[in-house]
């Protein structure tokens, strides 16, 4: 049932200019990754690690942010044009199944920008000629983190593009919250608990790397955890409830 | 003659798709002129050129006598519109969504409320469009396209979602222009009673091509009489009139005549009682509109 | 009748928050300062002589980004009231000229973003006097940091107008826009030719007012090219 819901989603989506948005992620990663000044490090450090830290800084602070509400507005779009939402929920399909199948369906988007940024990665590497051996582990400890970090943001921007017809509102939204995370990762204070801030903190290889994550459980459970349930149960509630 | 509307030779092409082609509009003044056509017919794209929203790719559009585009403007200024879905502001009253629009007309600000009530929104004018019925939504939008007092109103399905006596409201308002105001209105629509209650004038499109355009009386008379005739052994009766010259149709077992003069008839039934046919019926068929216009744009389709 | 135009296109912006997003852009530009003294006053205190000039610095961080941001969402927002229901071929058919209307948007979103500008300078003076940083206002550096972007941006600006009026799919811009950000962010590894970088202020000649200039002039360029290309198109 559910899954059938998410087939139907995919299906509206697939000859929609998703694919742009899609392709942008590695756009971004692989422009940041070649203008990273790769000859200015010539310590013992990994070289690898040291275009991936120049990538995921705009990566993972900005585009990543920003993406998940341009992603929301697309998946929201087809049915708020000509009453599309009246239609939809008049088949047999529960509110909270429809709400689901585009947050599973959202995730599942940014997973895959997600790997298309790590092939980037390598990509970028490729042509600048890394001789270092690829450190798989901590990449994909990457690529997973940044992943994880994004499910309060899509939740919010899913919940924001079910609100309002236009993109530019729900993006508006995205943009408050996204731009304060340029300070806050820098801060010991708020960079930790800045929901906004964590696709960055859980990307950046800079952090502790004993652990699953490259910050603490503590962190990820109260942070983007608590966020996220905030984030979907307010917009599954807003769904249930809304006049169409 | 002098025409409000003359389109020569108008097309225009999307692509590799002909929408609109050579289409030679004629309107006179004072006329309610129904323009008439299937879903698809290229009617709202006719509209828009003549509205100058779209461009055709070869032709020339006279409004007023004036050239379309050297003169848009000029023309746009006595030209009333209203094309295909309701555009309005949701965010805005019906009342701020005049102001907007009579902004730029620069009428004076009383025929807002004219316009109001001549559509009967008065109660609701400031009240924000976004709760509207589409019906209200739609009368909204007549009479925003009534604000600058048009001489020339061009009402794309202007009946869409209203219901029946909203629809008769807008027929007879329709219907009072010319004479109260002068106004010369096109109006399109796809179904044939609605342009049969209030047109003056006909111009028929199908598949981009104008089939046929005159007045309505002229339509009416091709909604001929035929007489149908029933008799025994139908078939060989039709071949026993085929061979001695007269003309006519055989149908499901019915014997048509195409002349009808009472002698004809006359003529007719006299040579198959003559020949031992024993002749059942005798009918006079009427032609509706409908079936005319059907068999009009259906001819087309062949093709 | 640009001047109706201009009085039609401030009625539209009723209830769509558009003034409000002219003060947050400014605004959040400079709440953001005063959290960052707000938690760390002294620390940053002793980073420079200058207080003023490091205090000014630090809001230069964030201006372009607001501003290319703020271009993408109100250019958006302008072009979603007229595609919503489809306006456009009812504002159209009225006795306008395309031209017109589309010179009526643009000066309509300049205005806003000017007054964001001036908002900016308010601001920031407010802010840094409330924080003492000393009796020497730098009032020259103080403008040209609030309204250099502001010319330096106008390419950006026409760009964003044009893409977002002829976009039905308003994703399309503000993906644009995400990309645009990117590359505001990043302005210090672009090369000069780059639009995005001249908010920023920099380049190769270390002479602010270099942008401002392309800005005006190239920002001109792109409006009559998006302008002919709008009067060009069949109303949808």
């Amino acid at each position: 049932m559910l899954f059938s819901i998410i087939q139907s989603e995919w299906y509206k989506l697939r000859k929609s200019k998703i694919i742009f948005i899609i392709l942008a992620g590695p756009l971004v990663g692989l422009f940041t990754g070649l203008n990273s000044n790769i000859a200015a490090e010539n310590g013992e450090l990994n070289k690898w690690y040291f275009i991936f830290m120049m990538m995921t800084l705009t990566y993972a602070l900005l585009f990543l942010p920003l993406v998940t509400g341009v992603l929301a507005g697309f998946i929201c779009r087809y049915e708020h044009q000509e009453g599309g939402w009246k239609q939809l929920l008049s088949l047999p399909v529960t509110r909270g199944r429809v709400y689901m199948a585009k947050f599973i369906l959202l995730m599942g988007l940014v997973f895959f920008i997600q790997l298309l940024f790590l092939a980037s990665l390598y990509t970028a590497g490729l042509i600048k000629g890394v001789q270092d051996p690829f450190p798989m582990q901590i990449v994909w400890k990457s690529i997973f983190g940044g992943w994880i970090a994004t499910f309060p943001l899509v939740a919010l921007q899913l919940w924001m593009s079910m609100i309002w017809k236009s993109f530019a509102a729900p993006f508006t939204v995205n943009v408050i919250g996204t731009l304060p995370a340029i300070l806050a990762v820098n801060s010991e204070t708020f960079g930790p608990i800045y929901p906004w801030g964590q696709p960055f903190l859980m990307m950046y290889i800079g952090g502790g790397t004993d652990a699953v994550f490259f910050i603490p459980w503590e962190q990820v459970l109260g942070v983007v955890g608590g966020s996220f349930l905030i984030f979907f149960t307010g917009g599954l509630l807003y769904f249930k409830r809304k006049m169409v | 003659m002098n025409y409000m509307v003359e389109t020569k030779g108008l097309s225009k092409r999307f692509g590799n798709e002909t929408a609109v082609k050579n289409l030679e509009l004629k309107i006179p003044k004072g006329e309610v002129y129904g323009f008439l056509g299937p879903n698809g017919a290229g009617k709202t794209t006719t509209i828009r050129m003549l509205l100058g929203l779209m461009k055709p790719t070869s032709g020339s559009i006279h409004i007023f006598n004036q050239d379309l585009t050297k003169e848009k403007i000029s023309i746009l200024k006595k030209v009333g519109s209203l094309v295909e879905n309701p555009s309005y502001y949701p965010h805005l009253t019906a009342y701020e969504n005049l102001e907007a629009l009579r902004k730029i007309l620069g009428v004076p600000k009383k025929r807002i409320y004219e316009v109001l009530e001549t559509v009967r929104l008065t109660d609701v004018a400031h009240k924000k469009v976004k709760g509207y019925s589409l019906g209200m939504k739609q009368r909204l939008v007549i009479a925003a396209s009534l604000l600058n007092e048009p001489q020339l109103l061009i009402l794309d399905e202007p009946t869409n979602g209203l219901d029946p006596s909203g629809i008769i409201e807008i027929r007879d308002l329709i219907k009072r222009l010319p004479s109260e105001y002068g106004m010369t209105v096109l109006i399109s629509s796809h179904l044939l009673s609605e342009i049969d209650q209030i047109a003056t004038s006909v111009g028929i499109i199908s598949r981009g091509k104008m089939i046929f355009q005159d007045t309505i009386e002229t339509m009416r008379e091709h909604a001929q009489i035929k007489i149908s005739l029933k008799s025994s052994n139908s078939h060989r009766a039709y071949q026993s009139l085929l061979t001695k010259g007269k003309q006519v149709d055989y149908k499901d077992g019915l014997i048509y005549l195409d002349d009808q003069s009472d002698e004809d008839v006359a003529e007719v039934v006299n040579s198959l009682v003559h020949d031992g046919f024993s002749i059942y019926r005798v009918e006079e068929e009427k032609r509706s509109l409908e079936d005319i216009f059907l068999q009009m744009t259906s001819k087309e389709d062949v093709k | 009748m640009i001047r109706r135009l201009l009085q039609v296109d401030f009625m539209k912006m009723k209830r769509k928050g558009f003034w409000f997003l002219t003060f947050l852009g400014p605004f959040g530009v400079v709440a953001l300062q005063m959290v960052n003294y707000g938690l760390r006053k002294d620390y940053l205190l002793q980073q420079s002589e200058d207080n003023w000039g490091h205090y000014l610095g630090n809001i230069t961080v964030f201006t372009p980004l607001a501003l290319v941001l703020g271009i993408v969402i109100l250019t958006s927002f302008i072009a979603s009231v007229e595609n919503e229901t489809n306006a456009w071929k009812q504002l159209l058919a009225l006795p306008v000229s395309k031209l017109s209307v589309y010179l009526s948007k643009f000066t309509v979103l300049a205005g806003l973003l000017f007054v964001s500008s001036i908002l900016l300078a308010v601001f920031t003076l407010s802010f840094g006097i409330f924080l003492n940083l000393g009796e020497q206002i730098p009032w020259i550096e103080l403008l040209k940091d609030s309204f250099y972007p502001f010319f330096a941006g106008l390419p950006v600006l026409a760009l964003h107008l044009w893409i977002a009026t002829v976009s039905t799919n308003q994703g399309i811009p503000i993906t644009v826009g995400v990309l645009g950000t990117i590359l505001t962010y990043s302005s210090y590894v672009l090369p000069d030719w780059v639009i995005w970088k001249w908010p920023s202020l920099n380049n190769g000649w270390n002479e602010p007012v270099i942008n401002v200039w392309l800005g005006i002039g190239i920002g001109l360029l792109l409006y009559i090219g998006g302008m002919l290309d709008f009067a060009r198109r069949d109303v949808k």
